[in-house]
C-alpha cells in the first residue's frame, strides 16, 4: 500500500477528509463550493467546508503534520482549523492573497508568534512525535530545530562571520567554527563573494548577499526545517533567481516551507502547494492542498483557479 | 553602514547643499579666526610645558617659570608642589584625544597620518612664535598694571588681577566669550565633513584650553576653599562632583538599565507595567528638593551613611534614575524588532537575545542617556543641601564615607558672602561647571552619532 499523504492523513488526524483516494483520480470538490466561487471575489468561505486535497504522486514522508490549527491574535482569528501535511526534504509553497494568514501560518510553525503578545494557536501541529504547540514544549528548541528566513534581510550589524557563527554558539557548538562557517556559508552560494572580507559588517552587504547570509545563519544551526517568508520579495530578479535555485538545492537536505506572494516563484521552486484564503470574515482557511504541478495545471477549486489565473487580482 | 560609505556627509539633498554654502563664507572666516586663536594657546602650552619644565628639571624646583623666561610674568601659582597639576588637566586632556586620532589613523591608513604629523608639525613653530610675542606683550602690559593698582607679584595670582580690575577683566570676557561660540560653530562646520574633522581636533581642544586659560588662574582649579578670595580654590569641589558623579553612575546606570531592560523585553503590557511606567515618568517630574529630603531620612538617618559622598551619590541616584531608565528605554526601542526575530529565530533565548543583540546595539543610546542624566545631577543644589553637604572642605575625600562639597554648593556659598572677591570667584566657579556641562553634553552628542546603526 503506498504511504501517501491520505494513508498519513486518515491513520493519524481524526478530521475526515473529502474522499477516498482509491483509484488515484483527481478529487471532485463538492458542489457547493464551486457555487459560492462563482459568486466572485471576496466569496463567503463555509467554515464547515473541508479543504480539496489532491493526491500524492509519490512516496513522502511527513515532517510536520498539522490538524485543526487556528491562529489569533487577541479576539482576533486569523486562521481556522487547517489540516495539512508539510512534506520532508520538499518545498512547500504557501500561497494566497495578502491577509490570508499565510505569514500567521508559518510564524506558528516555530512558534514566532509566542513573541507576540496575545497571540494564541489550537490545534495539534505533530513534529518527530511531538506538539510543537504544546506549552510545555521548549520553543528555544523548536526555534533551532525549524529555522526562519524572514521577508527583509535583516542580517546582525555584527561581521559576516559572527552573524553565521552566532546561532551555533548560543547552542553550545564545540566543533570547528571556521569550518562550520565556511561550510553554511558554501551551501548558501555565498562563499566565494565574501570568503576574503568575512570581517566586513554584514550589513555591508546588498540586498541578495544579504538574504543568502540570513539563509546560511539558519543553516549553520543544522536544522531540519527551513522557513522561508516571502525571502525574495525585496530583492532584483537576478538576486531572486539565486535564491531560488538556492532553495532548490537546499530542498534535498532540508523541508523547506516558503511563503510568497509570486505565481511564477511558487511554480517554479515548490514541490507542493498550498492554497490560502480569507472570507469576509478575514478568517484564513485553506483551499486546496497539493503537488504543484496538480495545482496549477489543474486545480479543483474555482477560487484557486481565479486566483492562479490572476483573477483575484 | 555610514563610517564604510564614501559618499557619507554627501546629502543628495539639493536644497541643503545650496543653504550650507551660503553661510560657508561666514564659517570660512570663523574657522580661521578660531585656528588662529587655538594656534596662540597651542603655543602657550608648548612654552609653558617646554620651559617650565626645564626650570624644574635644571633648577631643582627652585627657580620658577618666570624667572627663566626674565621673570616677564607674574601669573604663576605660588605653590611649586601644586604647579604641575594645572598643566596635566590639559595634557591629560589632550593626550587620549590625540593618541586616539593616532591610533585610529595607523589603522586606518599610513600616508594619511603621514599627510597630518607634517601638517601638524608645521603648525608647532609657527605658534609658539606666535605665543613669545603674546607673552611678551602681555607681560610688560602686566608689570605696568600690576605697579599701578599695587598688587605685588609674588603673593597674588593673575586671578587677583581680574579681580579687582573689572574693566580689563570684561575685555578678556567679551574676547573669550566671543571665541567660544565661534570655536563650536566652526568645529560643527569642521566636523560635518568627515576630510576635515582630523586638522579641527587638536585646535579645538587647544581653543577650549586657552580659553580655561583667559578665565581661570590654573591655580583657582588647584587649591581649596580659603577665607581669602584671592587664594580660594575648587579643588575639593571638584574632586567631590567627580568623586560623587562616579558613585552615582555605578548604581544608577546598571538598575536604571536593568530596569528599562525588564520594562521593555520582560514585562508583560498589563496594568502593572502600565502603572510602573506611569510613576516612573511622574517621578521624573518631582522636585528634586523632594529627593534631597528622602535621601536625609533614608540614607543620612536610617542608613546611617551621615553626609557623606555616599548618601549624596544614592540621593542623586535615585534623582537621575528616571532619566536614565525612560532614555535607556528608547535606546531600546530604536533596536528594531526584526533584530529581536533574527536572533530568536536561531534558537536564542530571551536572556541570549537581550545580552547579545539588544543591550550592545542601544549600548550608544544608554550611555548618551546617562551622560545627559549626570550633567543633571552635577548641577543639581538643592538636595544636597538638604542632606547636609559642607561648603568648606579643605581635604581631599578618602572614602565615600566622608564630608564633601560639590561645585554648585561651593559656588552657592561664594555667592552668599558679602565680599565682592567672592562673587567674582563664584562667576568663575560658574565657568567651570559650564564648562565641564558644556564637555559632557558634546561628549553625548559625539557619541550618539557614532554609536547610530544604519538598520
Amino acid at each position: 500500500m503506498p504511504r501517501n499523504f491520505f494513508t498519513l492523513m486518515r491513520s493519524s488526524a481524526p478530521v475526515g477528509t473529502a474522499a477516498p483516494a482509491s483509484n488515484g483520480a483527481l478529487l471532485e470538490p463538492p458542489p457547493s463550493m464551486k457555487r459560492d466561487a462563482a459568486d466572485g471575489v471576496g466569496v463567503h468561505l463555509d467554515p464547515n467546508l473541508e479543504a480539496v486535497r489532491h493526491e500524492f504522486t509519490e512516496e513522502v514522508e511527513t515532517a510536520l503534520q498539522l490538524r485543526n490549527v487556528s491562529a489569533f491574535y487577541g479576539s482576533f482569528q486569523a486562521i481556522d482549523k487547517m489540516t495539512m501535511p508539510i512534506p520532508r526534504n520538499r518545498v512547500t509553497a504557501l500561497i494566497g492573497p495578502s491577509g490570508c494568514g499565510k505569514s500567521t501560518l508559518l510564524r506558528c510553525f516555530n512558534r514566532m508568534n509566542d513573541l507576540i503578545p496575545g497571540a494564541r494557536i489550537e490545534g495539534e501541529i505533530e513534529f518527530e512525535g511531538r506538539n510543537l504547540i504544546d506549552p510545555n514544549v521548549d520553543a528555544v528548541e523548536v526555534r533551532r530545530r525549524i529555522g526562519m528566513v524572514f521577508q527583509k534581510p535583516n542580517p546582525f550589524p555584527k561581521s559576516i562571520y559572527e552573524n553565521v557563527a552566532f546561532g551555533a554558539r548560543i547552542n553550545g557548538y564545540s566543533g570547528d567554527m571556521d569550518r562550520l562557517v565556511e561550510d553554511a556559508l558554501r551551501r548558501a552560494a555565498l562563499w566565494d563573494e565574501v570568503k576574503d572580507e568575512l570581517d566586513k559588517s554584514g550589513l555591508a552587504l546588498s540586498g541578495g548577499q544579504q538574504q543568502r547570509l540570513c539563509i546560511a545563519r539558519a543553516i549553520a544551526v543544522q536544522p531540519e526545517i527551513i522557513l522561508m517568508d516571502e525571502p525574495a520579495s525585496a530583492l532584483d530578479p537576478v538576486a531572486t533567481l539565486k535564491i531560488e535555485d538556492l532553495m532548490r538545492e537546499l530542498a534535498e537536505e532540508y523541508t523547506i516551507v516558503v511563503v510568497t506572494h509570486n505565481m511564477q516563484q511558487a511554480g517554479r521552486v515548490s514541490d507542493y502547494t498550498a492554497f490560502l484564503l480569507a472570507g469576509e470574515e478575514r478568517v484564513g482557511r485553506l483551499v486546496e492542498f497539493g503537488p504543484t504541478q496538480d495545482i496549477f495545471t489543474n486545480p479543483l477549486d474555482q477560487r484557486t483557479e481565479d486566483y492562479i489565473t490572476g483573477r483575484y487580482g | 553602514m555610514s563610517a564604510a560609505s564614501p559618499t557619507a556627509g554627501i546629502t543628495p539633498y539639493a536644497p541643503r547643499i545650496r543653504a550650507r554654502r551660503g553661510l560657508s563664507v561666514g564659517f570660512m572666516v570663523i574657522a580661521l579666526l578660531a585656528i588662529t586663536a587655538s594656534m596662540l594657546m597651542l603655543g602657550a602650552l608648548i612654552v609653558e610645558i617646554l620651559v617650565d619644565g626645564a626650570a624644574r628639571l635644571f633648577t631643582d624646583g627652585s627657580a620658577t617659570a618666570q624667572e627663566v623666561r626674565g621673570a616677564t610674568l607674574i601669573d604663576l601659582p605660588t605653590p611649586e608642589n601644586m604647579n604641575w597639576l594645572a598643566w596635566a588637566m590639559p595634557v591629560s586632556i589632550l593626550l587620549p584625544f590625540l593618541g586616539l586620532r593616532v591610533v585610529r589613523s595607523l589603522i586606518a591608513d599610513i600616508p594619511a597620518l603621514a599627510e597630518r604629523a607634517i601638517g601638524f608639525a608645521t603648525t608647532l613653530p609657527v605658534a609658539v612664535f606666535v605665543h613669545i610675542l603674546y607673552v611678551r606683550f602681555e607681560s610688560a602690559y602686566y608689570i605696568e598694571y600690576a605697579k599701578a593698582i599695587g598688587v605685588d607679584g609674588a603673593s597674588g595670582n593673575i586671578f587677583q588681577l581680574f579681580a579687582e580690575a573689572s574693566g580689563f577683566q570684561f575685555v578678556r570676557l567679551i574676547v573669550a566669550g566671543l571665541i567660544l561660540p565661534l570655536g563650536i560653530i566652526a568645529a560643527g562646520w569642521f566636523w560635518s565633513n568627515r576630510l576635515r574633522r582630523p586638522s579641527l581636533l587638536l585646535p579645538a581642544i587647544a581653543t577650549a584650553a586657552w580659553v580655561v586659560y583667559l578665565f581661570l588662574d590654573p591655580f583657582f582649579l588647584s587649591s581649596y576653599p580659603s577665607r581669602l578670595p584671592a587664594q580660594a580654590g575648587l579643588f575639593s569641589a571638584i574632586t567631590g562632583t567627580l568623586y560623587m558623579m562616579v558613585i552615582t553612575a555605578a548604581v544608577a546606570f546598571p538598575l536604571g538599565v536593568g530596569a528599562a531592560i525588564y520594562l521593555e523585553e520582560y514585562a508583560r503590557r498589563n496594568w502593572f507595567s502600565r502603572m510602573i511606567q506611569v510613576n516612573i515618568s511622574n517621578l521624573a517630574g518631582v522636585p528634586s528638593i523632594i529627593y534631597g529630603l528622602l535621601g536625609l531620612q533614608v540614607f543620612v538617618r536610617v542608613l546611617e551613611f551621615e553626609r557623606s559622598v555616599l548618601a549624596g551619590a544614592c540621593t542623586m541616584a535615585l534623582l537621575v534614575m528616571p532619566i536614565i531608565i525612560v532614555s535607556a528605554q528608547e535606546a531600546l526601542r530604536t533596536v528594531p524588532p526584526s533584530m529581536r526575530e533574527a536572533a530568536y529565530a536561531v534558537g536564542a533565548t530571551r536572556w541570549q537575545v537581550v545580552r547579545f543583540h539588544v543591550l550592545p546595539y542601544a549600548f550608544g543610546g544608554m550611555l548618551t542617556g546617562n551622560i545627559l542624566a549626570m550633567s543633571r545631577a552635577i548641577g543639581e543644589t538643592a538636595p544636597l543641601i538638604a542632606i547636609g553637604a559642607l561648603t568648606f572642605i579643605a581635604f581631599l575625600a578618602d572614602s565615600p564615607t566622608d564630608d564633601f562639597t560639590v561645585m554648585p554648593i561651593q559656588v552657592f556659598n561664594w555667592v552668599t558672602r558679602p565680599q565682592s572677591g567672592f562673587h567674582e570667584i563664584a562667576a568663575s566657579g560658574i565657568i567651570v561647571l559650564m564648562l565641564v556641562l558644556l564637555v559632557m553634553n558634546a561628549a553625548a552628542i559625539i557619541m550618539r552619532q557614532r554609536t547610530r546603526t544604519d538598520w
